[in-house]
């Protein structure tokens, strides 16, 4: 750590950078940012940057506004896509209260505190996302009034010359430059739709990651004369964009998800993992999937688990087994495929997590294993078979959230709190919006 | 005399046992006497017979050591008998015997350089050179560096348990303890230059300087027979590349480590353990010296540099070694200048008495209170304190710091041998312990058998009277107990010989010395410390006289109160009004638990405080539990009707119950301060306060009209709200209802006018200030809103009127109101009458559905219009979420549904009423559980915000200062203002989505 700060103090001197830009997150998972000159770095490392958190979305009560950032060195970056000249860098951030503890209202403790919980039990949690996103011509509306994607083609497609290629290739080149490594890139189902996976990394720095490459992605779109968005699902009639994550935990070096001869090797532990994570997803459902539009994707076909089951290499579950190697035990996961990609990447992991963590902690049995398509199935199988819904709407996610002792548990009353006010207050402004839909169904006849 | 009665007079505990050792072969032929007579020397003769019977079996040559060398046999003696572990060495290596010799009259402690030489030489590597390389290599040479320590341990071993005074001794074997481990290191660094040969180099291998930073006790020179060696590695190899020199470093240094801890047939000596290096585990396990020093000027924490204290080159390069320390220790001594120092200060002392495994607790002599620990602590800190500014204290062992921190004045003389001598005495029974196995532990054994040998052992060579298990265990105790309490002591004590400039005493600060030692004990202002402790111990008066003895432990205790400042000015204050009273003083000097409560209370409660210093006679009750009962109502009535006859005057009758009621206030806050009281009789005690305060002030205000003229009505005044539950907090409003009725005959609209004057003149002999004024009063305000027409409806109001107005125009609200009235003050008759006139509106046989949808319409307006702007609602401690309002409106709600039906329902109390609740299963028994808790909580609160500041406030707090404060009164330890803050937080969010169910019924 303290070597860490060293480094970036040194760096700084050696790269000549001019800026350093202090990130943190609000609530709802946007990302903030203070500009520091590089001579105030050290004394940032020591005491914090003060600040007024009262304006920053569930970070703090009126009253109590004054909040300290304190960057943690270990996300130094320099941005490649300020240029060569002036240099600018960033660091993430906790948020402090002014006496140096912990905020209990900063999105990334929640995760910290999560992972030391882990931590204690004996794990350390690695994650790795698959993060889907449109890309547009601009961020303005067509004449039909829907967004211009830049291109129309579909899955895996190769579009010679297209802007989409062009985009994803500065874009990985962009990611890596920044320390992210990239898994894979491709284009998705929707027209201009692409994914792009990040390497695995512990929980905590995948989730700084996200951050980072939502930033780096909308800029590189920028420019590209582009526009990049993560909206859950901008397109009715198009697939929308999750970002499905792998999840594993390791106790010392080895994968405590994997038992050799065990049903499709899964060990015990994972077994229950993936119960908690089952048992507790209505109650979360309001994190992983945290706008109004979320819903539209989770029950708008297109491959969107909307139903709770898991299943081996089963795609219409909501954990999905995949496949792997047979004598690879090390890269033993489970995928959650709910998570859209606009999640607050700090809470949704945190959420997730900890419900996995409970169902380790209270020996959870795993249910039957889904081996059917669960979409094709009638809804009285469905029931019959224990595949229950996910939250239809924010508005009932936020319900089944509030009755929740396991997320307030894991978030924190005060982030609990703010969240949920947050979060009522997007369903209330939703609910008074007379949408183009009524005025197409209803203007003419009624 | 039998056999068994022999070996029980030599000391022997298992007789079956030693008796079939007797028996055995090896020892035929030994004269008995002989045998029996060596025996006796040893600390466990039972352990000692078996050890030599298996030692015989080796080496049939110490049969005649009797005969041949008798002082060498009892040397042999107390050494098996005090080390199984060291005789199995010797089993070992019979060879090494002539190491066990016949003590001389005055022991030479052996220098440092000779066993470093001797332990080089065991691994054919040349002393005389600077970085020598041994000739031996592999497990091979580790086996004879091993033999060659164990070797040297026993002579030593044998030393000290000959001498005639262990306890004098102990620094010396402690210093060559730690000579021999640093010879080990060296010669086990030898050995890895060797080794590394493999891999390297020779010229590369030589051109890694490495030197060994010795820290804890092997640095301060005062190591234990077996510990883990504490250590810190530097490089410096200027000419090689950064990353080779890395490799090469961290391989030397794993060298080390495996030559003296790797298994083996000759076993590991000791684990060398690195993690105090810079960045702990996580860090790199050599670093050169450039590195370390940016380290630490930049972010090393205070413990480090605690740590720092003890280092000392120990083994390697001594040139890079001695640069080390160099540049190490200006960074120690201004680290008490370092920001959070006093924080970290007072969180490391609090971990000494925690963290022990539970049942360790009273067998332990390194940690908790009054071990090891303790002692060292305390000089550490001394040190770190005045260390800055004076040069002497610069020294790294224990003894020899107690001894500098005496002789420049630091602590008082007598203190000083004190503590010496304690922590010479823990430390051998430690020494004593671990020499047995050769084990690592701080524990006192289990036992009798072991400890009656423990007992012999730490007792010196000549001593005739041989102590016992008993003995030695309540020494023990004595010397835990002194440590306690010279702990407690010990900082403050030379502070008050400045401060009341004394020549008496030898210890004595300078100011400046003073004043940093109270900054780094927690006092925020030291320079106004300083001078309240001058106020308070100068001049030669019978009071400064005691406050200086006792001073000492009461700055210790304002210092863990959350206000260490507020406790000491308080306490000045106290003192000076009370002056010489001959009781304070006793109390004080006579009752601990006194002084404590008194130094807890002033250091945490501005209310109690407060009130204290107006009423200094009052801090008697500390002293007195009886005192402490509250007064009933009964009794306090009593009180004022005698003091209303021997006062006519109205205002001197009511300036004397109003200091009644204060003296009251401050009796129940300090019982609650000292967990006397629960909840619910501190609502209880306050409630009879005010009711007596009331009764009276209505007989002051009927007995001055009547004066004048006749008597035509009767008054009462009945308790509604918390009041009426008797559950009210400090300082809290009186809600009341006030009803006549005219006497036969009278005339009703003059009897209205006369009930009218008796209620505002009640209502002014409570409120208006008194001649002379009743100082620090809490005022009673009564409040009458509750009454039928709330504000615009009269203020007091017939029986009749009442009857009248019950029965055309009852709204659900005042049924509801009702249902906490209670009698309070004035005819009972009239009270009776008024009580029946309620009881059918208040307990309706059914409720309508139009009432009950208005009780929740009501509630819900209020939730939205009377919490204060801008208040955050999870937090208002009266309207907030979940949060009194909330329960209270609940429990209303279920009374007036159920209390026809269920008579326990009818009762003011809300804690009654949820219990009557949860028996008559109208609610399911988890959740008035947890209704019941919000509750308890959300009033503790409430008292604790008035009684940590001094005003009333209905907002949980939101600094962490304040929220530390009401944390402790609610029973959390210190730091845990999160924790409070968190299950405040979730307790109300549960017992809202109770009442929300339940009440609005969602």
């Amino acid at each position: 750590m303290n070597r860490q700060q060293e480094f970036v103090l040194r760096t700084i001197e050696e790269r000549d950078v001019r800026f350093v830009r202090l990130w943190f997150t609000d609530v709802v998972g946007s990302l903030k940012s203070v500009a520091l000159a590089p001579a105030e770095v050290e004394g940032a490392f020591e005491e914090g940057l003060g600040f007024d958190g009262s304006s920053i979305e569930g970070l703090a009560r009126v009253f109590e506004s004054d909040m300290l950032a304190q960057p943690d060195p270990s996300t130094f970056q320099i941005l490649p896509w300020r240029g060569d000249k002036e240099q600018t860098s960033r660091m993430f951030c906790d948020i402090l209260t002014p006496d140096g503890q912990p905020s209990a209202a900063d999105p990334r403790s929640v995760l910290k505190r999560t992972l030391a919980k882990a931590a204690d039990m004996g794990f350390t949690c690695y994650t790795h996302p698959e993060i889907e996103f449109y890309l547009l011509k601009s961020a303005d509306l067509g004449a039909d009034g829907r967004p211009v994607p830049v291109d129309q083609a579909g899955y895996f497609d190769h579009v010679p010359g297209g802007v989409a290629q062009d985009f994803r290739r500065t874009a990985v080149a962009m990611l890596e430059s920044v320390g992210i490594s990239v898994e894979f890139s491709h284009h998705e189902g929707g027209p201009g739709q692409n994914e792009i996976d990040l390497r695995y990394a512990d929980a905590l720095q995948t989730a700084d990651n996200i951050m980072t490459f939502r930033t780096v992605i909308k800029e590189v779109a920028l420019t590209q004369d582009s526009y990049a968005t993560f909206m859950p699902k901008p397109f009715s009639d198009h697939p929308g964009s999750g970002m499905h994550t792998h999840f594993s935990l390791f106790e010392g070096d080895s994968n405590a998800f994997f038992e050799a001869g065990a049903e499709f090797q899964l060990s015990k532990t994972a077994r229950q993992f993936i119960a908690g994570i089952l048992r507790h997803a209505p109650e979360f459902t309001a994190v992983t999937n945290q706008f109004v539009n979320s819903y539209k994707r989770l029950w708008g076909g297109g491959e969107a688990p909307s139903y709770i089951s898991w299943g081996h290499n089963n795609r219409s579950a909501l954990v999905r087994i995949p496949l792997y190697k047979p004598n690879k035990g090390q890269s033993a996961r489970i995928e959650y495929r709910g998570i859209d990609s606009a999640a607050n990447p700090y809470l949704a992991y945190a959420v997730l997590l900890g419900a996995g963590l409970k169902g380790i902690e209270e020996g959870y049995e795993l249910p039957l294993g889904a081996e059917d398509d669960v979409w094709s199935l009638t809804a009285a199988e469905r029931r019959a078979m224990g595949h229950d819904p996910l939250p239809a709407s924010l508005h009932d996610a936020v319900r089944a959230m509030e009755d929740s002792e396991l997320v307030a548990e894991i978030l924190g009353e005060q982030v609990f709190e703010n969240f949920l006010r947050n979060k009522r207050a997007e369903w209330h402004d939703y609910r008074i919006e007379v949408t183009p839909y009524e005025l197409r169904r209803n203007l003419g006849i009624l | 005399m039998s056999l068994a009665g022999r070996l029980i007079s030599a000391g022997f505990t298992d007789l079956e046992k030693s008796t079939r050792f007797l028996e055995a072969p090896e020892l035929a032929g030994i004269d008995a006497e002989l045998l029996f007579a060596a025996l006796g020397h040893a600390a466990s003769p039972d352990l000692a017979l078996q050890s030599y019977v298996r030692l015989l079996a080796v080496e049939p040559a110490v049969a005649d050591l009797f005969t041949r060398e008798p002082e060498r046999a009892t040397a042999l003696f107390r050494l098996l008998g005090a080390s199984e572990a060291l005789g199995e060495f010797l089993m070992r290596h019979p060879g090494h015997l002539d190491a066990v010799r016949r003590p001389a009259r005055v022991e030479p402690a052996v220098p440092p350089e000779q066993l470093r030489a001797s332990l080089l030489a065991a691994v054919d590597a040349d002393p005389a050179v600077e970085n020598p390389v041994a000739g031996k290599t592999g497990t091979g040479a580790h086996q004879c560096l091993r033999a060659a320590y164990r070797r040297h341990l026993t002579e030593l071993a044998v030393r000290d348990l000959s001498h005639p005074s262990p306890i004098d001794y102990l620094p010396t074997a402690a210093r060559e303890l730690a000579d021999l481990a640093a010879a080990a290191l060296e010669a086990s660094l030898a050995v890895a230059r060797a080794d590394l040969a493999e891999s390297y180099s020779a010229d590369d291998i030589a051109a890694v300087r490495l030197a060994v930073i010795g820290m804890g006790k092997c640095g301060a020179r005062e190591l234990n027979y077996i510990s883990d060696v504490d250590v810190i590695y530097v490089i410096d190899a200027p000419t090689l590349d950064e990353a080779l020199a890395s490799r090469i470093g961290t391989a030397l240094a794993t060298g080390i480590s495996r030559g003296v801890y790797s298994p083996g047939p000759e076993p590991a000596l000791w684990e060398v353990d690195a993690n105090l290096r810079p960045e702990g585990r996580d860090g790199p396990l050599v670093r050169t010296l450039e590195s370390h020093l940016t380290y630490y000027s930049r972010w090393a924490s205070t413990w480090e540099f605690q740590a720092l204290l003890k280092a000392r080159a120990v083994a390697g390069d001594p040139e890079l070694g001695r640069r080390y320390e160099e540049a190490v220790a200006p960074l120690v001594w201004t680290s008490s200048e370092r920001e959070g120092f006093v924080e970290s200060v007072r969180a490391m002392r609090r971990r000494v008495t925690e963290n022990i495994p539970r049942h360790e607790g009273p067998k332990q002599l390194k940690l908790g209170s009054g071990g090891l620990r303790d002692v060292e602590f305390t000089v550490q800190l001394l040190q770190l304190v005045h260390g800055r500014a004076d040069e002497s204290l610069r020294v790294r062992d224990t003894v020899t710091a107690i001894a500098a921190l005496s002789a420049a004045g630091y602590i008082g003389r007598t203190d000083a041998a004190d503590l010496d001598n304690a922590y010479r005495y823990l430390r051998l029974l430690e020494h004593r312990i671990q020499l047995t196995q050769l084990r690592r532990t701080h524990l006192m054994p289990d036992g009798d058998a072991a400890r009656h040998a423990l007992a012999r052992s730490t007792e010196g060579a000549m001593v005739s009277v041989r102590p016992t298990a008993r003995s030695m265990v309540e020494k023990w105790q004595r010397t835990r107990r002194l440590v306690e309490r010279l702990h407690e002591t010990i900082f403050y004590r030379p502070l008050l010989n400045t401060a009341a400039n004394l020549s008496l005493e030898d210890a004595k600060l300078t100011p400046e010395a003073a004043q940093a030692r109270l900054a780094a004990l927690g006092y925020s202002d030291p320079k106004g410390a300083m001078r309240h402790i001058e106020a308070l111990t100068g001049g030669i008066r019978r009071r400064a006289v005691l406050q200086r003895q006792l001073l000492p432990i009461l700055l210790a205790w304002f210092a863990d109160g959350v206000d260490p400042d507020a406790g000491l000015l308080g306490f000045r204050r106290l003192s000076e009004s009370l002056g010489e009273s001959h009781w304070y003083l006793g109390m004080l000097r006579d009752s601990k638990a006194a002084a404590e409560r008194l130094c807890n209370v002033l250091s945490s409660s501005r209310f109690i405080t407060d009130l204290l210093e107006v009423s200094p006679e009052s801090t008697k009750w500390l002293g007195s539990d009886p005192e402490l009962v509250p007064d009933t109502f009964e009794s306090q009535w009593q009180e004022i009707r005698s003091k209303m006859s021997r006062h006519p005057q109205p205002q001197d009758a009511m300036r004397l119950i109003r200091l009644i009621r204060r003296r009251e206030l401050l009796r129940i806050a300090i019982a609650d301060s000292a967990g006397l009281l629960t909840q619910a009789a501190v609502g209880n005690a306050l409630a009879d306060a005010d009711r007596a305060a009331v009764l009276g002030a209505l007989h002051v205000a009927e007995n001055s009209i009547h004066a004048s003229e006749p008597r035509i009505t009767d008054v009462v005044v009945i308790a509604m709200g918390r009041q009426g539950g008797r559950e009210i907090t400090y300082g809290s409003d009186a809600d009341v209802l006030y009803v006549h009725r005219p006497l036969p005959g009278a005339d009703p609209a003059a009897a209205q006018r006369q009930a009218e004057k008796v209620v505002s003149q009640l209502a002014a002999n409570l409120t208006q200030p008194s001649k002379p004024p009743v100082r620090a009063e809490r005022v009673l305000e009564i409040d009458a809103a509750l009454r039928p027409e709330g504000r615009q409806g009269p203020l007091v109001r017939s029986l009749d009127s009442f009857r009248e107005y019950y029965k055309r125009w009852s709204l659900i609200w005042e049924a509801q109101a009702l249902l906490r009235a209670r009698p309070m003050a004035g005819s009972d008759a009239l009270t009776a009458d008024f009580l029946k006139l309620i009881d059918p509106i208040r307990y309706p046989s059914s409720l309508s559905d139009t009432d009950e949808r208005e009780i929740r319409r009501i509630k819900a307006r209020m939730e939205a219009e009377r919490l204060p702007r801008g208040a955050d609602p999870s937090r208002h401690l009266k309207l907030g979420r979940g949060a009194l309002s909330d329960i209270e409106w609940l429990i209303q709600l279920l009374q007036l549904r159920h209390a026809a039906r269920v008579p326990e329902l009818r009762t003011a109390s809300t804690l009654e009423a949820m219990d009557a609740v949860e028996a008559a299963g109208l609610l399911p028994a988890p959740e008035v559980e947890t209704l019941r808790r919000s509750w308890l909580l959300t009033s503790r609160l409430r008292a604790a915000n008035i009684i940590w500041s001094g005003r009333s406030s209905d907002l949980l707090p939101s600094s962490r200062r304040d929220l530390e404060a009401v944390a402790r009164w609610c029973g959390y330890g210190p730091g845990k203002g999160a924790e409070l803050e968190e299950d405040y937080l979730r307790l109300t969010r549960r017992s809202r989505a109770i009442f929300e169910r339940n009440f609005y019924g969602t």
